[in-house]
C-alpha cells in the first residue's frame, strides 16, 4: 500500500484532486461547526434573497441560508456514499473472494447472476430497490449498496483468482490450514490494497447515484439537504431566484470530478503500466450508472 | 445466424417470464396492504375487505401467482390504482415518447462524438485535442439534471427562446435532446478518440501515408473504418444508457415518457403501474442487449461462426 501511495504522490494532477476530495470530506466532517447559519432555520420574510454579505449564496424559498445547506449537504452525501460503499465492500468482497477461491459450479452460478444484473443500468436497479425499501436516506444507502454489488463481487473475485495459485497459499494448504483461515490470513491480506484502490473508482458512481435518486424525489427527503434534492427544489424558482442552483451544481460537479481524478490516479499508481491511458478508462467507470457494462466482458455466444 | 436469433428470442422469453415472477414476489415483499392502497387511507374497513376479495388478494400466494401470470400472458397488466385505466394502455404511448427522445439524443450523440473524437485523435496532444478532452471530462462529471436546469434557465427563462417542458412542437425537442445527447456525446467522444488513436497507430496507416494518400482519406476511410467495430458496440450499448438517463431527463423537462411515468408511479405508490413500467423497461434493455450482440456479429464476421 505504501508504494502505491508513494507513486500516487508523484502525480501532481492526481494529488491536487486528491487534496480537493479530502477537503470535501473535511467540510463534511466539520459541517456542524462551519455552517455560518442554522441550515434548518426558516425565516419567511427573507425568502429567495439574492446573494449578499449575510447570505453568500442567498436564501431559499423558506429563507434558509443556501451556503449552510450546501455545506450540510456535503455531509449528507459523504455519509451516504461512504456507508453504501462500505456496505458493498462488506457484502461483495466475501462473496467474490469465496467464489473466486473455491471456483467450480458456485463460481459459475454467481458469475451468471452478476452478468444478468449488469445488463441493467445501475440507476434502474437502484430505483427498483427504492420501490421496496421506500424513498429515504436508508433507502438510498441500501439501493446504492446493492446495485453496485455485482461490480464489487467481480473485483474481489478476480483479485482472489490471481492469488489462489500463489506459493504461499499452497504452502498454507500443505501446512493444513483450514480454508476460512487461508481466506482471511492469506487471500484477504494480499488482495486488500488492490480492492481498496479499485473501490475508489466506484465513488463517483455512488455520488451521482445518490444525487440522481434525490433529484427524482426517491432519495433523501426534505428538509434534509442533498445536492440533487436542492436542485430539484431550485428548479421551481428559476425565474425569481436563479442563484439557488449555483451552490449545489458547483459542489456536486466538483465532488464528482475530484473523486474521478483521484480514483484514476490511484489506479495508475497501482498498475504503472496504465499510465497515460487515463482517457480510455474513465468512461467505463461512470457509465454503469445509467448503462450496462457489456464491454468489460467478452460477448457471450 | 437465424438459429442464433431464434436462440436469443427464446432466451428473451425465458428472461421475461423470470422477470415477471421476480416482480410478482418483489411486490409482495413491499410492506403495506395493497387493498388499503387502492381504497385510500380514509376508506372504511368493509370497502377494503371487498376490494381484497374482488382482487383476489385473500387467496393463497400460489393461486394469486398463477392468476397473475395467466392474466399477464393475455396482455392484462391490471389497472392503474389512480386513473383506473389498463396499465398497458398507459405504458404504450409513454414508451413511444421515450423512444423518440432517446432516438434523437442517440443520433446527436453519435454524430457529435464521431466528429469530435476523430478530430481529437487527428490532433492528438495538441490544443484542439486538449480542448475536446476537457469538454468531454466536464460533460462526464456534470450530471444531466445540472446541465438541464442550466439550459432551462438560460434558454427558457432568461432568453425565452425555447419552451421549458412538454413535447408538442419541434422546439420542445431541442433542449431535452441536447441535454441528453451531449451528455452521451461526452462519454462517446472519449471512446471514439481512444479507438481512433489506436487505429491510426497501426501499420497500414503508415503504409497509406507513405503512398501519399490524402490525410482526410486516411482518417475517415482507413482509420474510422477500422475503429468502427468497438465504436459500434459502444454506441449500441449507449442506447441502453440513454434510456436509463431518460428517466432523469424526462423529469427535468416534463417529458411524458416511460421514465417519468415510473418515477411518478413510485411516488404515488401506484404499484400496478410501477410494475408495468419496470417490466417494459427491463424488456427494452434485454432487447437492446440482444440487438447489440447481433449487430456486433454482423459487423465482425469473424464472430459469426462461433
Amino acid at each position: 500500500m505504501m508504494d502505491i501511495l508513494r507513486r500516487y504522490a508523484r502525480d501532481r494532477v492526481g494529488l491536487f484532486f486528491g487534496i480537493m476530495l479530502l477537503a470535501f470530506y473535511f467540510v463534511a466532517i466539520t459541517a456542524q461547526w462551519i455552517t455560518p447559519q442554522d441550515p434548518f432555520e426558516t425565516n419567511l420574510s427573507e425568502g429567495l434573497e439574492p446573494p449578499s454579505a449575510a447570505h453568500w449564496l442567498g436564501t431559499d424559498q423558506f429563507g434558509r441560508d443556501t451556503l449552510s445547506r450546501v455545506i450540510l449537504a456535503t455531509q449528507v452525501t459523504a455519509r451516504i456514499t461512504t456507508i453504501s460503499l462500505l456496505f458493498s465492500l462488506l457484502i461483495g468482497v466475501p462473496i467474490g473472494m469465496i467464489v473466486g477461491y473455491i471456483g467450480g459450479l458456485l463460481d459459475a452460478v454467481v458469475m451468471r447472476i452478476t452478468d444478468m444484473l449488469l445488463i441493467f443500468p445501475t440507476i434502474m436497479i437502484a430505483i427498483i430497490i427504492v420501490v421496496v425499501v421506500g424513498p429515504s436516506e436508508h433507502g438510498v444507502v441500501i439501493a446504492l449498496g446493492l446495485s453496485q454489488l455485482p461490480n464489487f463481487i467481480r473485483i474481489a473475485r478476480s483479485a482472489a483468482l490471481s492469488v489462489r495459485r500463489e506459493l504461499y497459499v499452497e504452502a498454507a494448504v500443505a501446512a493444513g490450514a483450514s480454508w476460512p483461515d487461508i481466506l482471511l490470513r492469506h487471500v484477504l491480506h494480499n488482495i486488500s490494497s488492490p480492492i481498496i484502490v479499485k473501490s475508489t473508482l466506484a465513488l463517483p458512481g455512488f455520488v451521482l447515484g445518490a444525487s440522481s435518486l434525490s433529484y427524482l424525489g426517491l432519495g433523501v427527503q426534505p428538509p434534509t439537504p442533498e445536492w440533487g434534492q436542492m436542485l430539484h427544489e431550485a428548479k421551481d424558482f428559476l425565474t425569481s431566484a436563479p442563484h439557488l442552483i449555483i451552490g449545489p451544481a458547483i459542489a456536486l460537479s466538483l465532488f464528482v470530478l475530484s473523486a474521478n481524478m483521484t480514483g484514476d490516479s490511484l489506479n495508475e499508481s497501482l498498475d504503472p503500466k496504465l499510465k497515460g491511458r487515463r482517457i480510455k478508462r474513465i468512461v467505463p467507470r461512470l457509465a454503469p450508472w445509467f448503462f450496462p457494462r457489456f464491454w468489460s466482458r467478452p460477448i457471450s455466444p | 445466424m437465424l438459429k442464433l436469433i431464434l436462440n436469443r428470442l427464446a432466451f428473451m422469453v425465458v428472461a421475461g417470464l423470470l422477470l415477471l415472477t421476480f416482480l410478482f414476489f418483489l411486490f409482495h415483499a413491499i410492506p403495506g396492504d395493497p387493498a388499503r392502497l387502492i381504497a385510500g387511507d380514509s376508506a372504511p374497513e368493509a370497502l377494503v375487505e371487498s376490494i381484497r376479495q374482488a382482487y383476489g388478494l385473500d387467496q393463497p400466494l400460489v393461486t394469486q401467482y398463477t392468476t397473475y401470470m395467466r392474466r399477464v400472458l393475455q396482455g392484462d397488466f391490471g389497472l392503474s390504482n389512480f386513473s383506473r385505466q389498463p396499465v398497458l394502455q398507459i405504458v404504450g404511448p409513454r414508451l413511444l415518447n421515450t423512444a423518440k427522445l432517446a432516438g434523437w439524443s442517440m443520433l446527436l450523440a453519435m454524430s457529435v462524438s464521431l466528429l469530435l473524437g476523430s478530430l481529437s485523435a487527428m490532433y492528438w496532444d495538441r490544443p484542439l485535442d486538449r480542448g475536446i478532452t476537457a469538454f468531454s471530462l466536464a460533460g462526464i462529471c456534470t450530471p444531466i439534471f445540472v446541465t438541464g436546469i442550466l439550459g432551462i434557465y438560460f434558454f427558457g427563462v432568461h432568453l425565452r427562446w425555447l419552451p421549458i417542458g412538454g413535447m408538442s412542437t419541434w422546439k420542445h425537442y431541442i433542449m431535452p435532446v441536447m441535454t441528453l445527447g451531449l451528455a452521451q456525446a461526452a462519454g462517446f467522444t472519449r471512446m471514439v478518440r481512444a479507438c481512433m488513436i489506436d487505429a491510426l497507430g497501426r501499420d497500414f496507416i503508415t503504409t497509406a501515408r507513405s503512398k501519399g494518400v490524402p490525410e482526410r482519406t486516411i482518417v475517415f476511410k482507413h482509420g474510422l473504418r477500422n475503429a468502427l467495430l468497438p465504436i459500434i458496440t459502444f454506441f449500441g450499448l449507449g442506447l441502453g444508457h440513454t434510456l436509463g438517463g431518460a428517466a432523469v431527463a424526462e423529469s427535468i423537462f416534463n417529458w411524458p415518457g416511460l421514465g417519468r411515468l415510473m418515477v411518478d408511479s413510485i411516488l404515488t405508490r401506484d404499484l400496478p403501474l410501477t410494475q408495468g413500467c419496470i417490466f417494459f423497461f427491463a424488456m427494452v434493455f434485454i432487447l437492446v442487449n440482444l440487438m447489440v450482440d447481433l449487430l456486433y456479429r454482423w459487423a465482425d464476421p469473424r464472430l459469426a461462426n462461433d
